[in-house]
């Protein structure tokens, strides 16, 4: 694999990697962000990939392959069982911020990004770490996803882009991490998906919604 | 500035005549086949235009000389565009005339002079189709100023041929995101700007749900020939410029000999003909989009705008 | 009454002479110390040019309107206070001149003082004006302290040795002071207030001219004397006149106030005037002084664009005001067959103020577009993220831009009267017409041929050392092209290609012709129903609905629908009311406060007030002898 093309797959996947994260906010639908969500896996997984045949290295390689089926396989279809049958729940009710403004914010969030990663990319100036700025985008991202959506769902893949976002900076400052720690994190995303999945069919018994703002029931 | 660079320039605005009624022909026959009609010809747009040219002149009544001179001006700013932008060639004899900000400027001085005749024309339909017209042309600014602007650094510059070789000439910057994005940015605003769907339903007959179309409800006979023909040229003339500014293999050089200018010609129809089967095929999928959620396609475009341009700043590798 | 007009107009005619005198040159009266630099040259020509076509036009309308004697004696009085701020050569006469141009165009503000929202609008206006004023003589008394001297030669030869704290406080508040002169947010709250409520030849002079003596005071205190000064000074700057420009024209697209309309495209255009300004100083002091140069020759190429078309919009709204006595555009319509020449007046300002290629507005805007994507990206994080957001702020400003002038051409000028008064209009007297001539011709001068600008351009650019270098500003001839960076266009080129494409376009359409019937005129398609009439029209309150929905969460509109029914059934409807207001959400949210706080404060004063003579006597007695042990 030649420099160029290595910077240029690089490149794609982060744009990749973020482009699902603005379509995650875009979207409504519960079962298309769901979609998003695998297709960022699968951009995530590309880096260490990447990184992993660019170096030659076979750990990082295994890292990817992981990566790649937990969170572009595994935890989507999860996520996608949880999605409730019912047509009502099919969509996120109206986001406390509406769409318009929330891609604005969004965009904002991306400019600050590339603003405070710039003295990381400074460190050490190589393909990998040019396309920190997008991770940490994303990172950003699903802070505010989590913050604006209301169904327990939304809250889920927000946190799930959260995580992604972690990972993905953690492969692009250090080219890659041991695959003992990477395999820790993700069994621990598997379990906080089963738990926020038990959950979300606990909360529906119970309500008979996934709606958070009734949540607040509980304290009166 | 050789002859051949003039009668290139030239050809473009023959072609773009030419062809415009025959790309919406194809569009609609593309789009009846796979809906399972059989559509009617490709020739049917022209047949037509001749047949409207050759209608009466009808003025309604209480309407201005803007309404009766918005038809030439869009046609006329479009054909000015047609000769500008590198379609066929790269050296237009008006290429130091306007730089792509210029041809954004008359592409939107065409849809100001269409809104002014909707408005002209006193009807409750005219305003309501100029009312969201304008709205969509406010909104669609933004996005297409950045779009603009992220195609312009990798050139260094917003000049239509220094933008097009620098593609030419590096095209690996082609599969760069920030190139890519752009892209989707500016096909969206594009799609935005001609009324194609999901933004405007080119073919209604629903007056409520249209707006291009409301606008022009008061024209008959030849000046709604050059109406249409005009949309069918900003369509034709915007599709060319797309095909070029991310794939501009084939066009001649800014001094062409014979051939090239061929190799030009036929290229720049492949990759139109191309685009615009795969816009027709797109449109069968979806639904026009209520209009007030058009503001968030919109502002989506601008959010990939945005990124188009913060990732050719930061990703991109320098030209070297 | 007509020697007042006489003298009105010897003076814009005398004043508008010094065009010529381009070498500095030294004049000191008692105390008062005048010296033109190109600088203020273009400022002084700028404003004795609309003040000559204001001051035709004052002759009509005067007569018109029945004017008193004393607004028209104030009128020379306020061009001659605005030819003296850029003339002015030392702190205390420019502070002298820009009180002369304030108290008198307050005076001119208060013509009508016998309407209420006069009134208002004068208090208001006398408020902010002398509130800059005392941010203005501040910073002003303080620079001419640390400068060690009156003249403005005096502290630029000084400048070095002022303290970056020093500095810092002389930005923050000229950029207040002339800030809330230039109607720059959040200052700008008596702009759509005064603007309107003046006689319209006022409103021209106020919008085209005095505007720009905030803009002057920029230039000539942060700009030339204290030099580019750090990244942050262009950044607030920037910030300033982005905000400003996007809301300025957000107010205007939703507007169906013609005069409000325009005053706050003022707002507007003052904010894209800020933002060249603030983009010219960061790209200065970020090593680019090529880049800057074309971003300061944007702005005052924006500034002089926009003394013309603004100074054609006003003078041709009030002259539909003098015909209908209306300036609400729900009202108006049908003006174009009533008032043709009117008409063509309004649409070559609205042109101009859309930023569309042949008009006026065209050439400056896109000179600051290539001076932002020009900008060097890869050194300083802060130029590489400003440019992009600016670029977009500045796309926002023009497509909204073109959306309210559309609005008020369209619905005011366009198809059928909404009411009587519109139906009744006349076309305005010959000397009205003839002002507005006068400026529509420089604003053609402005959209076609900007070349003939271009070496005043050059010698203003020469004297802004700090800013720009001696690196040449973009070479505007036939054929404009930038300075090291590839970018070019010829509006006078565009001009004539568009006129043949245009051409070319009609003689398509004439095809098939001869197998043609003749032409003929029939009614408007009615859905088959037997006639519209014109209330069936789009007014600008629907024309403008959608934007307004859009941007509801900025606008904040209050909407009332109330819906009345038949006893007999909630189904049919009897009637409905729509009602919306539209506040400017800005004066609100800050000034109310504001406003209360200081009603608070006035109200603990009072106590002080008992209205004994002696205790009042004490107080003075009391405030001697502070400042005689402060100062001691």
């Amino acid at each position: 694999m030649t420099q160029a093309t290595y910077t240029g797959v690089l490149d794609l996947a982060a744009g990749a990697f973020l482009l699902a994260a603005v379509l995650v906010v875009w979207r409504r639908e519960l079962r298309a962000l769901v979609r998003m969500l695998a297709w960022q896996g699968a951009a995530l997984a590309t880096i260490p990939l990447t990184v992993g045949i660019y170096q030659a290295d076979a750990a990082l390689i295994v890292v990817g392959v992981v990566v790649l089926l937990l969170r572009a396989v595994v935890l989507p279809l999860l996520l996608a069982r949880a999605v409730g049958t019912e047509d009502h729940e099919r969509r996120e009710s109206t986001p406390l911020v509406n769409t318009t403004t929330s891609l604005l914010i969004t965009a904002g969030l991306t400019v600050l990004a590339y603003a405070v990663t710039r003295p990381i990319i400074a460190l050490d100036p190589s393909p990998a770490t040019r396309a920190v700025p997008a991770a940490f985008a994303v990172i950003l991202i699903a802070v505010f996803v989590m913050v604006s959506r209301r169904r327990a769902l939304s809250q889920a893949v927000g946190f799930m882009m959260l995580d992604n976002g972690i990972a993905a900076t953690a492969f692009l400052i250090t080219s890659g991490v041991p695959l003992i720690v990477e395999l820790g994190a993700s069994l621990d995303v598997l379990f906080a998906v089963l738990v926020l999945g038990l959950l979300t069919g606990q909360m529906r018994r119970t309500f008979g919604g996934t709606d958070l703002d009734q949540l607040r029931e509980l304290r009166d | 500035m050789s002859a051949l660079a003039v009668a290139a320039a030239a050809l473009q605005v023959v072609g773009v005549l030419a062809g415009a009624p025959l790309v919406v022909g194809g569009m609609r026959q593309v789009r009846a086949r796979l809906e399972g009609r059989a559509g009617g010809g490709i020739g049917q747009p022209w047949r037509d235009l001749r047949k409207q040219l050759r209608k009466q002149q009808i003025t309604p009544r209480g309407t201005t000389v803007v309404f009766a001179l918005a038809p030439a001006v869009v046609a006329g700013s479009t054909l000015l565009i047609a000769a500008i932008v590198p379609l066929i060639a790269l050296g237009s004899p008006l290429e130091s005339v306007a730089d792509l900000f210029g041809v954004v400027g008359l592409l939107f001085l065409g849809t100001v002079a269409l809104t002014l005749a909707g408005i002209d024309t006193g009807t409750a339909f005219g305003g309501m189709g100029s009312s969201r017209e304008i709205t969509i042309a406010a909104l669609v600014e933004p996005t297409i100023l950045l779009a603009v602007f992220a195609l312009s650094v990798p050139g260094e510059s917003a000049n239509l041929a220094a933008i097009v070789s620098a593609t030419e000439n590096h095209p690996e910057q082609l599969v760069s995101p920030g190139s890519l994005l752009a892209f989707v940015a500016l096909g969206i605003v594009i799609i935005a700007e001609t009324g194609r769907l999901p933004v405007d339903n080119p073919s209604t007959h629903l007056e409520l749900t249209m707006i291009h179309e409301a606008m022009i409800l008061e024209y008959a006979g030849p000046k709604l020939a050059l109406v249409e023909w005009a949309s069918g040229m900003r369509l034709t003339v915007l599709l060319g410029l797309v095909a070029n500014l991310f794939m501009p293999w084939g066009i001649a050089g800014a001094d062409p000999s014979l051939l090239a200018v061929l190799i030009g010609l036929a290229s720049i129809t492949a990759k139109v003909v191309v685009l615009a089967g795969l816009l027709a095929a797109g449109e069968v999928f979806i639904a026009k989009l209520r209009l007030f959620r058009v503001p968030e396609l919109l502002a989506g475009s601008f959010l990939l705008a945005l990124l188009a341009v913060t990732a050719s700043y930061f990703l991109g590798t320098p030209t070297s | 009454m007509l020697g007042a007009i006489g003298l009105a107009l010897g003076l814009s005619v005398i004043f508008g002479e010094p065009r010529q005198l381009w070498i500095g040159w030294l004049l000191p009266l008692v105390g008062v110390r005048l010296d033109l630099d190109p600088l203020g040259g273009i400022f002084v020509a700028a404003t004795g040019a609309v003040a000559i076509a204001v001051g035709i036009y004052a002759v009509g309308y005067a007569k018109r309107e029945h004017w008193a004697r004393f607004p028209l004696i104030t009128l020379p009085l306020f061009v001659a206070g605005m030819l003296l701020v850029p003339a002015a050569g030392s702190v205390t006469t420019f502070l002298l001149a820009w009180e002369l141009m304030a108290a008198t165009s307050l005076i001119l503000v208060l013509s009508e003082h016998r309407r209420a929202a006069v009134r208002t609008a004068g208090v208001f206006y006398a408020i902010m004006t002398q509130l800059g004023f005392v941010a203005i003589l501040v910073a002003l008394v303080v620079l001419s302290a640390s400068g060690g001297g009156d003249a403005f030669t005096t502290i630029a030869a000084n400048a070095d040795s002022l303290t970056p704290g020093i500095r810092n406080a002389i930005f923050l508040l000229t950029v207040l002071g002339f800030g809330s002169k230039a109607g720059l947010l959040p200052l700008h709250a008596w702009l759509p207030k005064a603007h309107p409520e003046a006689p319209s030849p006022v409103s021209a002079l106020m919008s085209a001219a005095m505007v720009n003596m905030g803009i002057y005071g920029i230039i000539r205190i942060d700009l030339q004397l204290l030099g580019p000064g750090p990244h942050w000074w262009g950044l607030t700057l920037m910030i300033f006149g982005a905000v400003s420009a996007v809301f300025g024209v957000l107010q205007a697209s939703v507007s169906t106030d013609l005069k409000q309309l325009l005053a706050y495209s003022t707002t507007e255009n003052m904010g894209l005037i800020t933002l060249a300004l603030g983009a010219a100083m960061l790209l200065a002091s970020s090593g680019a002084p090529t880049v800057a140069a074309i971003a300061l020759t944007a702005a005052l190429l924006h500034l002089l664009s926009h003394a013309a078309f603004k100074t054609l919009g006003f003078l041709a709204a009030g002259s539909v005001l003098a015909a209908t006595g209306l300036r609400d555009l729900d009202k108006l319509g049908g003006l174009a067959r009533r008032m043709p020449v009117t008409t063509v007046m309004f649409g070559i300002a609205a042109l101009g103020a859309s930023g569309l290629p042949l008009g006026a507005g065209f050439v400056s805007e896109w000179l600051l577009l290539q001076s932002l994507i020009h900008a060097p990206h890869d050194s300083i994080t802060l130029v590489a993220l400003a440019m992009p957001l600016s670029v977009g702020a500045v796309a926002l400003t023009t497509g909204l831009g073109i959306a309210a002038m559309v609005k008020a051409f369209g619905v005011g000028f366009l198809a059928r009267p909404r009411s009587a008064a519109a139906e009744a209009a006349r076309e305005a007297p010959m000397s009205m017409l003839a002002g507005m001539t006068l400026a529509a011709a420089a604003c053609v001068v402005f959209a076609v041929a900007p070349a003939l600008l271009s070496p005043a351009l050059q010698r203003v650019l020469a004297v802004l050392p700090t800013v720009g270098g001696d690196s040449a500003g973009p070479q505007i001839d036939t054929i404009l092209r930038l300075p090291g960076v590839a970018g070019s266009i010829s509006p006078a080129l565009l001009a004539a290609a568009l006129a043949i494409a245009v051409l070319l376009a009609l003689v398509l359409a004439r095809w098939g012709g001869r197998h043609r019937p003749p032409a003929m005129v029939t009614p408007l398609w009615a859905c088959g129903a037997d006639s519209l009439s014109p209330r069936m029209q789009y007014t600008a309150t629907s024309f403008a609905e959608p934007l307004q929905r859009v941007f509801d969460d900025i606008l904040r509109p209050d909407t009332n629908v109330e819906v009345t029914h038949f006893a007999e059934s909630q189904y049919l409807v009897e009637k409905v009311t729509y009602q919306t207001l539209m506040a400017d959400p800005v004066e609100q949210r800050f000034y109310t406060p504001v406003v209360r706080a200081v009603t608070v404060w006035a109200h603990l004063v009072r106590r002080a007030h008992t209205g004994s003579v002696h205790l009042y006597l004490a107080y003075g007695a009391a405030g001697l002898l502070i400042v005689l042990l402060v100062a001691r």
